[in-house]
């Protein structure tokens, strides 16, 4: 076949880009080989050699994904379209500020940013990890080179069985497609990108992903440094470095989950912050796992117990990093979650990716925990550290119950592969499922954490101080106490595990800060721990408060009765249809759907809330404006956006569930307009028009008139008739304006409608003839007057009045340097009575003459100012008519047009959610004061 | 006895407590004719029928919409699904409903829909400037 030249490409950033890939694989095999040499003869003089070349590998390693990354941001930037990821993330109209999101939208992109991640933390340990560095730095190039390879594309042929590792990014599009376009040289000048998802395209979408990846990334320090740990033999050494590692982690991972719970609340129409969602879990499995970990490492690093549980739990941690990756990357979550990511056919490589770090570390584990030195004496039972492990513990129980439930999916797969009649089994409610067990792992850790913090560290002998502890434990459980029964009014917390759940976590909050105000100090260790702790406590109430009390306001009992008989699921229904300019009252609330506006693809509608008191006085009033985004071309929705008012002690969360059909369907709405049936009728300024339901007055016929859905250009004539309407049945006035536009040979009629009583009013496209008369059919005469003078024109008498230098015309826009007059002329009928006033407009600018014509419409008549005489101060007006009857405007009116003037709204109330942005915050915020704290300490 | 035996022993059996407490709160999907037999809310899956009508109109009830699938077993059955009208709902390839059958009429609180991504058909967008004006 002939080689085609194709026109337009930009083939070298995608031949640097390809070169960077493959030299990031390379130099990560050899900086893992190199850095594990370097440990296995640490104590030789290889050591620093090996040592040397492994550094030179992985900074190398790190620039050749940095140079990745930029031809990848390049080619996007660029809109290089020949480039399969630019046309699959970027498009011509996405916005510069989405061109992050774009990139990490796609899977490529998100292992880069991984990867990135791991390149920055690996810099950061070259410099300080000292002699861990060669161990740490050995497994973290080992995860290096499984990453790289999913980015590689390379095919590997053994004779007939060819496997392709990894997908490249920077593939061109004709060689990722076979199709016809392709066979034109010129194809490029063809295509366009297809751009971002709609649903991605705001700021949560630039902040969420690199935050949650770090958190990936710095999962694997802890886990590296176990592997270390466990190779070197040093069991007692590794647990002060890694600890400001965990605890970074441990708040970075946290602050990114935090942010995808905020995201589907503020910005999605999810309803709420957390779902159970598969997806969900296996991020905060990890996470929990990590916690498990902090704790024990605490522990281990004090007395010398739990070392191998803070192995155990450090490698738990990124073997679910990777599990979460392989779970939700290779689709085999398939109907299980909103979250389902497309696949690409790395199924296979992912597994490996997980089986290998299973084993590496059940083997490392197996090896190197044999000689971990384990203290004679057991921990007491009054010791901190005894409950601080019985917490650990319960963190694991939590984490394995969601794994289980969470890989069902995965389950049935593997069931199905020997057993194909197999049908999969699922959890009924998710939801209720796990937080059925979750509430007990919240009140253990609610009541563990608040309990430990008055013991102390290493106690042998409680008694000495048992009575302080009961003491101080005697007034916080009152307090709480107290305090349950009083939050228990405010929260609808009717079953008893849920009040003691949100005793659990009061108590939390009083003994932690009585801890923080009597003990801490001012030790920023302590502290810390006590603020992550308060934090949790503040989220648990926050939870009860926000799940429990949750409410719909769009419940509109009366719209909805007898719908469905004797069912008894009232509560699912959740939306209620709101007529644009109607208040609806539901639950305590006045709601109105004030108006909408468009601006390109964005359409955004006003709601309107007040609450009033008995008299009928506004207590609280506010405004919501929850969005639509249409599709780019089509009339499609294609992602809405909630709006929420904020209160310190509650939300009030509302979006569009749905549009009429008529809004969301360019089709239907053809369709629609076609089936309605216009009458028109000729009337003329003054005129009444009587319909069934209303009359109608034509009150004015204006010259440049304006429309909501009408951009005026410079150019463009424009007749808009003023149109007064009284119902006859209600006691209410209605204007509307009718528009027809003409841009040189287009055009555009914009009709306007009163839905209430069913009407929709235009101009019929005979009304063209009508409006835009052309000048040549005027057929105007010359009139030359002076001051006061009245000349006779047809059957009207027209005088010239006056000169106004301050004229104006609404076709004219002022200019420094114009010198412009206009002539005040009067017109009288035979009878001498007045019928109408002209002001048509002279003009000179920079030398040239311009006049702008006035228009009695009603009358027909048309006036220019030609010509002014500045000694004899006489002018020449032109007046033209064309032709002696009375002018008729056509307009076409339909009736009993269906509605399409309202939203399907959800309204959701949710109290005290700001305790668990609070608490949330307050448990990172504690993670990240124990990681400065303990940096500091640092030898 | 050692604590941490004690402990160990308090953590195996609590694991298979709630092993066994887990299955009572997992099921496979069900038929229609199954649903109908238990009378429970169950998990039907099934697949859109695009001949029969769909229905839904938001301004008589904006919690009603209604259309016919196939279950598993390919037995067509009518579904009334209590929340609005999601977008995107003709694309769907298979439906998960959560619900109970009422009459012979499925009705469900919740619906998850599989569609193919929006990006993984393999058509290029052609652009669609027009070279008349």
């Amino acid at each position: 076949m002939e080689e085609i030249q194709y026109i337009g490409e930009h083939l070298l950033p995608g031949q640097i880009g390809r070169l960077a890939i493959l030299i990031s694989f390379v130099t990560s095999i050899l900086a893992t080989v190199s850095y594990f040499l370097a440990t296995q003869r640490r104590d030789t003089d290889e050591y620093e050699g090996w040592r040397r070349i492994a550094r030179s590998a992985f900074v190398l390693h790190g620039i050749s994904i940095f140079v990745v990354i930029g031809t990848i941001f390049y080619v996007m930037i660029q809109q290089y379209f020949e480039y399969y990821y630019a046309y699959s993330h970027v498009s011509e109209d996405l916005p510069f500020k989405y061109i992050a999101s774009a990139f990490w939208e796609g899977q490529e992109g998100s292992f880069l940013l991984w990867m990135f991640w791991h390149i920055i933390l690996g810099f950061i340990l070259m410099r300080t990890a000292k002699e861990w560095e060669a161990p740490v730095m050995a497994v973290l190039s080992t995860i290096q080179l499984f990453i790289s390879s999913m980015i590689q594309g390379l095919h590997i042929g053994f004779g007939d069985w060819v496997y392709k590792l990894g997908s490249n990014p920077l593939l061109l599009l004709r060689d990722t497609m076979d199709i016809p376009i392709f066979a034109n040289a010129d194809y490029l000048s063809l295509v366009t990108g297809t751009g971002l998802n709609p649903l991605l395209q705001n700021y949560w979408m630039t902040i969420h992903p690199p935050t949650l990846f770090l958190g990936f990334a710095s999962t694997a320090i802890p886990f590296c440094y176990a592997i270390a740990g466990l190779w070197t033999g040093q069991h007692k050494a590794w647990l002060k470095p890694v600890l400001p590692w965990a605890l970074f982690s441990g708040g970075i991972l946290g602050t990114g989950i935090l942010m995808g719970g905020a995201w589907a609340y503020e910005a999605l129409s999810f309803g709420g912050y957390w779902a159970w969602d598969p997806v969900e879990n296996m991020s905060l499995v990890p996470w929990l796992f990590l916690l498990a970990g902090i704790h024990t490492n605490l522990i281990a690093k004090i007395t010398g117990h739990s070392i191998k549980s803070s192995y155990l739990f450090y490698l738990l941690t990124f073997v679910f990093i990777v599990y979460s990756t392989f779970l939700t990357r290779s689709g085999v979550l398939g109907d299980t979650s909103v979250h389902a990511f497309t696949e690409m056919g790395l199924e296979n490589q992912l597994l490996v990716f997980l089986l290998f770090f299973v084993f590496l570390s059940i083997g490392s584990y197996l090896w190197g925990s044999r000689d971990v030195p384990v203290p004679e004496r057991e921990e007491a039972t009054g010791s901190k550290e005894f409950w601080m492990f019985i917490g650990s513990l319960v963190f694991l129980f939590s984490a394995a119950l969601i794994t289980i439930s969470s890989s069902l999916p995965v389950y049935n797969k593997i069931v199905e592969l020997f057993d194909p009649t197999y049908e999969g089994s699922v959890i009924k409610d998710p939801v209720e499922h796990y937080n059925k067990y979750q509430l007990w792992i919240g009140i253990f850790i609610g009541l563990f954490s608040g309990l430990s913090q008055y013991l102390r560290f290493r106690e042998s002998n409680f008694s000495k101080h048992g009575k302080k502890f009961l003491l101080h434990l005697g007034i916080a459980t009152v307090i709480s106490g107290v305090l349950t029964f009083l939050a228990s009014i405010w929260i609808d917390a009717r079953a008893w595990q849920y009040k003691l759940l949100l005793f659990s976590g009061i108590f939390t909050v009083i003994t932690n800060l009585d801890y923080l105000i009597s003990f801490t100090r001012a030790n920023l260790k302590t502290a810390a721990s006590s603020v992550s702790h308060i934090g949790f406590g503040l989220m648990i109430v926050g939870i009860l408060a926000s799940g429990l009390n949750k409410k719909w306001i769009s419940n509109n009992e009366f719209a909805q009765q007898g719908l469905i008989k004797g069912f008894s699921q009232e509560q699912y229904k959740k939306n209620v249809v709101l007529i644009k300019g109607e208040p609806l009252f539901m639950n305590g609330y006045e709601v109105t759907y004030v108006k909408d506006s468009i601006w390109e693809n964005y359409r955004q509608f006003q709601v309107n809330y007040k609450q009033k008191d008995e008299a009928g006085n506004i207590t609280e009033e506010f405004d919501l404006y929850p969005n639509v985004l249409y599709e780019r071309k089509e009339n499609k929705i294609a992602a809405v956006n909630p709006s929420t008012q904020h209160y310190w002690d509650r939300d009030i969360f509302t979006h569009i569930a749905t549009l009429p059909l008529s809004e969301t369907d360019k089709e239907y709405a053809k369709t629609l307009e076609d089936s309605l049936n216009y009458v028109t009728h000729y009337m003329n300024v003054g005129d009444t028009l009587r319909q069934k339901d209303y009359i109608l007055i034509l009150e004015e016929m204006k010259e440049g008139a304006t429309h909501k859905d009408y951009d005026s250009q410079p150019n463009d004539l424009s007749y808009g008739a003023r149109f007064v309407v009284y119902p006859k049945k209600i006691n209410a006035r209605f204007e509307v304006q009718p528009v027809m536009a003409l841009r040189k040979t287009l055009l555009y009629t914009f009709s306007e409608s009163i839905p209430k009583l069913g009407m929709k009013i235009k101009f019929p496209n005979e009304a063209l003839d009508e409006l835009f008369v052309p000048e040549s059919e005027l057929g105007y005469e010359s009139f030359t007057m002076e001051k006061g003078q009245t000349v006779d024109y047809q059957d009207y008498k027209i005088r010239f009045d006056n000169f106004n230098v301050e004229a104006e015309h609404s076709a004219y826009e002022r200019e420094p340097g114009d010198v412009v007059v206009g002539a005040e002329m009067t017109i009288f009928d035979q009878q001498g009575v007045e019928v109408g006033k002209a002001a048509p407009l002279y003009l000179i600018r920079g030398n040239q003459p311009f006049n702008f014509k006035d228009e009695l419409f009603d009358l027909g008549l048309h006036f220019r100012f030609v010509k002014i005489n500045p000694n004899s101060e006489e002018v020449e007006i032109l007046i033209g008519r064309k032709s002696a009857e009375k002018r008729r405007v056509p307009i076409a009116i339909a009736n009993d047009v269906p509605r399409s003037d309202w939203i399907v709204l959800e309204a959701i109330l949710f109290p005290g959610i700001n305790f668990v942005w609070t608490g949330t915050i307050m448990m990172m915020v504690g993670l990240f004061m124990g990681m400065f704290a303990r940096r500091g300490r640092r030898e | 006895m050692k604590k941490s035996h004690l402990i160990g022993i308090a953590i195996i059996a609590i694991a298979i407590g709630l092993l066994l407490s887990l299955s009572g709160d997992v099921s496979t999907y069900s038929t229609f004719s199954q649903a109908m037999k238990s009378g429970e809310r169950v998990k039907l899956v099934g697949q859109l029928m695009k001949d029969k009508p769909v229905e839904y109109d938001p301004a008589i009830d904006p919690n009603k919409f209604s259309f016919h699938i196939k279950d598993s077993k390919g037995v067509p059955g009518r579904v009334t699904l209590l929340t609005e009208k999601p977008q995107e709902f003709e694309r769907s390839e298979s439906i998960v409903l959560t619900g109970a059958m009422e009459g012979d009429v499925f009705v469900a609180t919740e619906m998850l829909m599989k569609c193919p991504s929006k990006y993984k058909d393999e058509e290029i967008i052609i652009r669609s400037k027009s070279k008349q004006i």
